[in-house]
């Protein structure tokens, strides 16, 4: 690919919308032409500064309560004399059911999020692919093993591109990278002895079902206890495809 | 008690994108009480239609689509119409394609990303309702290109044309406020 064809396709390569043989393309174009990935890296990075400016201001929570307040079971127009009363009582329901959905959003897919989301938006990429490299071995500390990044779903939907070491809330992870069809799918693997971290998560798992699901942002999240580890999937499928997944989870070296 | 598990699972897939709704509420918008009346009247009217909703599609696109129609709707009352180019010539295509990154010489790239906040909304408000409809929903709403284009129900080629002069806009405003100010 020559660089007027590579800087073509800037946009579609930094919106994730190029297929995969253009995107490779154009990612061997910019291994070659320093010239080329300046710019692509320029664009790139304004691009995050634009996200931040737009994204930047926090939601108004008053806004948000009064509005979620009004999110509660009509019982018919018979009640409207007594709306005062149920305002109120709307707003006890909407602050216990605050209260309670919230502690629902488990606190291990809260903190995998981040893993994943800079996945998808390429922020993160595989470190290795095959057996782990001795000197990211040695940046285990004993609280993370080699095994961990062995495990692969036998569903043939599921495709890896490598894995990397990554740390969530201080605790050691690999973090194997893949695609389930064209869906960017993260698989967080780690010692069930650091699961103390997470204990929303711990105590799901061991209060015996077999899979804990939970959402964060706009992902969908599934763990499960394998052997020694907790292996967990995150991404923007439906839940039944990441417990699937999970089901059909196998040690490669096993 | 069925209809209160609905709003429980309603509510677990609103919380986690009220921030973009809201700041994409604004910036389109660009009036707080009509801001806030978009975002209400598309919650509420999600939750009605929330039974028609399937979980095997986005329900931020879902939303983004629901608060789009609404902010149309009080922009057209407001008599602010959003005008939607619905073909795309295939040179248009090309400009998609054809950043110039030549004639921008005399500024480093470097500098769009140091831009200020007041330079990035002067840039915003220099766009069209299309223009900013659509660099919005890629920016806050993270939605696909063919999200977008369902989500406005314009063709692909247009999102794609509207993304391309909204970004190349935005830039030209940025490095002009900055020779402006280095002069």
């Amino acid at each position: 690919m020559k660089c007027a064809e590579a800087r073509k396709f800037v946009w579609l390569y930094l919106d994730s919308e190029l297929d995969s043989k253009d995107s490779f393309e154009v990612e061997q174009h910019l291994e070659s032409c320093a010239e080329c990935a300046g710019l692509f890296e320029a664009e790139k990075k304004f691009d995050q500064r634009l996200g931040r400016f737009l994204r930047g201001s926090q939601p108004t929570r008053r806004l948000w309560d009064s509005i979620e307040a009004q999110i509660a079971p009509s019982r018919g127009h018979r009640l409207k004399a007594l709306w005062p009363l149920a305002l109120a009582a709307s707003l006890v329901i909407a602050a216990s059911v605050t209260f309670l959905t919230r502690s629902r959003t488990l606190d291990l897919a809260n903190a995998v999020e981040e893993c994943h989301s800079a996945y998808v938006h390429q922020i993160t990429a595989p470190e290795f692919s095959g057996a782990v490299p001795e000197k990211i071995a040695q940046q285990f500390g004993g609280r993370l093993d080699a095994g961990a990044f062995a495990y692969r779903p036998s569903e043939p939907a599921f495709t890896s591109s490598g894995a990397r070491l990554c740390h969530v809330e201080g605790v050691p992870v690999a973090l194997i990278l893949g695609r389930c069809a064209e869906t960017p799918v993260s698989m967080i693997v780690f010692r069930k002895s650091e699961l103390d971290h997470f204990p929303q998560t711990k105590r799901k798992l061991e209060s015996g079902d077999p899979i804990a699901c939970s959402r964060s942002g706009r992902y969908q999240f599934a763990a499960r206890f394998i052997d020694d580890h907790v292996v967990c999937v995150v991404g923007d499928e439906p839940r039944p495809v990441l417990e699937d997944l999970l089901r059909a989870m196998r040690r490669a070296d096993g | 008690m069925a209809r209160d598990k609905q709003r429980d699972r309603f509510l677990d897939l609103l919380r986690p994108i009220e921030r973009d709704l809201e700041n994409y509420s604004r910036r389109m918008v660009f009036d707080r009480r009509d801001c806030e009346d978009a975002l209400q009247n598309a919650v509420l009217r999600a939750f009605r239609a929330f039974d028609r909703y399937h979980d095997d599609t986005s329900f931020r696109a879902w939303m983004f689509k629901i608060l789009t129609n609404e902010i149309f709707t009080i922009n057209r009352k407001r008599g602010r119409v959003a005008q939607f180019e619905i073909a795309v010539e295939p040179e248009e295509m090309e400009e998609f394609a054809g950043l110039d990154f030549a004639t921008e010489a005399p500024i480093s790239w470097e500098t769009l990303a140091d831009a200020l906040d007041e330079e990035l909304l002067a840039a915003l408000q220099s766009l069209n309702d299309s223009e900013r409809a659509v660099l919005l929903k890629r920016a806050i709403g993270d939605l696909r290109y063919r999200e977008i284009s369902e989500c406005l129900g314009i063709p692909l080629g247009s999102v794609m044309g509207n993304l391309s002069r909204a970004r190349q806009k935005m830039r030209n405003a940025i490095l002009r406020a900055r020779r402006k100010a280095s002069l």
